[in-house]
């Protein structure tokens, strides 16, 4: 067995009163893919900001290659976060930048590389998610699903171990949820270790290694596509597929 | 010239300052009185003058160059050389000499200043050096109606505000509203506009203005006034004991001799007619240039910093956690809503006056600090704005990439805050350039002192304001362009 890239225990988040994630263990394996699917509310978003902890847990653990990341110090958190690369929803790219500027940035500031060396590495980048020719684009002159595929190569230049997607297409036409997920489908097949929430059903079958069915605060289901689709255990993983399938 | 000291700013600055540590300053001074060796090992006399009351003091321009003259600069000038030392004359406006003289901006003040009791409380004065007396100006075409201050009932007489013209005419007249203005150019112009009767002034400056002015004509006042209301004495920090003695003997030379009405006066007539045998604004155009430039200057300056301490205010605001952070957000947002909350001139005032205490900053230093720090305080809120007003995923996106807070700060959010808040800022820029016009009160020749100095020069009152309205509006209209066109630059969406 190789060891868990991460590893969550009895993780736990409340906003004041509201309980969003209550004891959830689970952990990740180098080169799997997760999707975590449930319903809207559930939790799923806090979670995967918990990973690279956007969000502050309130009570548990998050370690990355064995290290706890809620007893470490910022310093160290900002370099770990570097290994684990994050897309939004809302894609989240600097407005005053240009795409090739956006993707630049961190290497740059944060890893420290030449100007040169960061644009060969973005222009690779660009290239890999079919981009190159907007380089000099600014993100709003972009498509949704072209915006969404710069943030991912923007991840990507930090050479990330691990890929969070947070909703990766739910902000987009459906024309171009495809672009999208095929950049994540070839990741997935180079042999990215990553997290994916999303209500992409699609793409939860074909790529996913693990599917987590998470609603009210816990991971209710662990377990293959196959199994989870074909014969899904809990009454709420049942209703909610009812539900999505209609 | 008795003119008065604002009593209003001795307590404002008594009340920032705490007098306690200023008497004790003095007390002290008197023990060990070293105030003439000071001044002869020092090798130089700084003389507090506001020029703006010819005879007794005013600009000319003598071979190309602005220079105070007058007959009170004579004076010093014979003070200075009876000392063995050099005179330097530092023009400020008149409300402001006995305060730069107890904060040590200005070792004497000469500026037909009246010995009064309240003033004798706060410094030292020399023997008289001249006795003047005082007269109505009035126009030229009401004469015949006026005869002296009994004839204004039912009308409007004009005094310098805070001087004892304005007291006497309000204690020694029935039925007269007086009218203050700070400057007698302003009272001048207020008169020829039959805004006012009359305007109380000095002899001699009456009779400088009757002079220059065809449309002008003098009256005897009549004023009841004791012998000590219509003299003019030397002042010097309280406790100089021996270097009022020294200076003593000069001014009793002067007295004895009778120099004021021999010499000094009749040269400054000449002064007075070089001024005016040229009065259009063209061939001021040096006094405004130098305007212009120290309007820019404290501008530019006090953006630039204010900018700088806007970002760490604001900054300073938004921090959370330990107590210490706590402590230091609470401290900025106390000295942002303090200064938002003082006027602007008070500030400028304090940091020239009541520094000056502790460090003895040029005025134009202290200008550009007041303004800067004030700015300082509206452009951290504008700062703060913008910085609420970024997306929270663009900090999220950052953080996500590794990138410190600092860093996320620098690179992603700051840019954006400056460009959303850019309309602001340029407004804040050009409310400055405006703005700085307050620092005349502390003798910093920027654009609106200049425009003084050629009013008083020139007996023109409104030409002058017209040509500065003209040249701040190119000064605003000119930074607005470029604003915007930085603005354009930085619209990507």
């Amino acid at each position: 067995m190789t060891k868990p890239i991460i590893e969550v225990q009895n993780l736990a988040k409340s906003f004041g009163k509201n309980a969003v994630l209550k004891d959830i263990t689970e952990q990740v394996d180098p080169g799997q893919v997760i999707v975590v699917i449930g319903p809207s509310g559930g939790g799923k978003s806090t979670f995967l900001r918990c990973l690279n902890l956007l969000e502050t847990p309130t009570s548990g653990h998050v370690a990355f290659n064995g290290e706890d990341l809620t007893t470490l110090d910022t310093k160290r958190v900002n370099e770990l976060r570097e290994e684990m690369g994050m897309v939004f929803q809302s894609f989240n790219l600097f407005p005053n930048m240009t795409v090739l500027e956006n993707i630049k940035l961190a290497p740059m500031k944060v890893k420290g590389l030449s100007d040169a060396q960061a644009t060969q590495r973005a222009h690779e980048l660009l290239q890999q998610v079919n981009l190159d020719d907007h380089a000099d684009a600014f993100p709003t002159s972009l498509s949704g699903g072209q915006a969404q595929r710069v943030a991912i190569a923007r991840a990507l230049a930090m050479d990330p171990k691990v890929m969070l997607f947070d909703e990766p297409t739910s902000a987009l036409d459906p024309e171009m949820v495809g672009e999208v997920l095929n950049v994540m489908q070839e990741l997935a097949n180079q042999g990215m270790t990553m997290v994916v929430v999303t209500h992409e059903m699609g793409f939860a079958k074909s790529v996913a290694d693990r599917i987590w069915f998470m609603a009210d605060g816990f991971i209710q289901e662990n377990s293959t596509p196959a199994d989870f689709f074909a014969h899904p255990k809990t009454e709420r993983a049942q209703d909610f597929l009812s539900k999505i399938l209609l | 010239m008795p003119k008065k000291l604002l009593i209003s700013i001795v307590f404002i600055l008594t009340l920032l300052t705490g007098w306690g540590g200023s008497t004790h300053f003095t007390t002290a001074n008197a023990a060990t009185d070293n105030s003439l060796t000071k001044i002869q090992k020092k090798g130089t006399l700084v003389m507090g003058t506001s020029p703006d009351y010819p005879p007794y003091e005013f600009q000319a321009t003598v071979h190309g160059k602005t220079k105070i003259v007058g007959m009170d600069v004579a004076v010093g000038q014979k003070i200075a050389k009876d000392l063995g030392v050099k005179l330097k004359v530092k023009s400020m406006s008149f409300d402001s000499l006995l305060v730069a003289l107890q904060t040590g901006k200005v070792d004497m003040v000469i500026s037909g200043m009246n010995p009064t009791p309240a003033r004798k409380k706060n410094v030292d004065f020399t023997h008289l050096y001249y006795q003047g007396g005082y007269s109505i100006v009035i126009n030229k075409s009401d004469k015949g109606i006026y005869q002296d201050k009994d004839s204004f009932t039912g009308k409007t007489l004009g005094a310098q505000t805070g001087s004892t013209m304005y007291t006497e005419s309000k204690k020694q007249t029935s039925n007269t509203k007086v009218k203050g203005m700070t400057s007698v150019s302003d009272l001048i112009l207020a008169l020829q506009n039959h805004k006012i009767a009359g305007v109380a002034m000095e002899k001699p400056s009456a009779q400088a203005y009757v002079a220059n002015n065809k449309q002008l004509a003098m009256i005897p006042s009549h004023f009841n006034l004791s012998a000590d209301d219509t003299v003019a004495a030397v002042a010097f920090k309280k406790g100089s004991t021996a270097l009022v003695n020294k200076v003593n003997h000069s001014v009793d030379q002067i007295k004895n001799q009778d120099l004021v009405n021999k010499t000094y006066l009749p040269a400054a007539g000449k002064y007075l007619k070089t001024n005016t045998v040229n009065t259009s604004m063209w061939h001021y155009w040096k006094a405004f240039l130098t305007g212009v430039e120290y309007t820019l200057i404290i501008t530019v300056c006090a953006t630039f910093f204010g900018f700088i301490l806007g970002v760490i205010l604001s900054l300073a605001r938004m921090l959370q956690g330990n107590p210490l952070k706590t402590a230091i957000r609470w401290l900025a947002t106390a000295y942002v809503e303090f200064i938002r909350g003082t006027p602007m001139m008070v500030q400028v005032m304090f940091v020239y006056f009541g520094l000056g205490l502790i460090v003895n900053l040029p005025a134009l230093t202290s200008g550009i600090i007041a303004i800067a720090l004030n700015s300082g305080a509206y452009v951290a809120e504008y700062i703060r704005g913008g910085i609420n007003s970024v997306d929270a995923g663009q900090t999220e996106a950052a953080r996500s990439l590794g990138m410190s807070s600092g860093a996320t700060m620098r690179y992603v959010i700051l840019p954006q805050a400056i460009k959303n808040i850019w309309p602001s800022l340029g407004n804040e820029f050009i409310t400055l350039i405006k703005d700085s016009s307050i620092v005349s009160i502390i003798g910093v020749s920027e654009l609106i002192f200049q425009s003084n100095i050629v009013r008083s020069d020139t007996y023109r009152g409104v030409a002058p304001i017209a040509v500065i309205m003209v040249l701040y509006f190119i000064m605003t209209f000119t930074a607005s362009r470029i604003l915007n066109h930085f603005e354009r630059k930085m619209q990507h969406d």
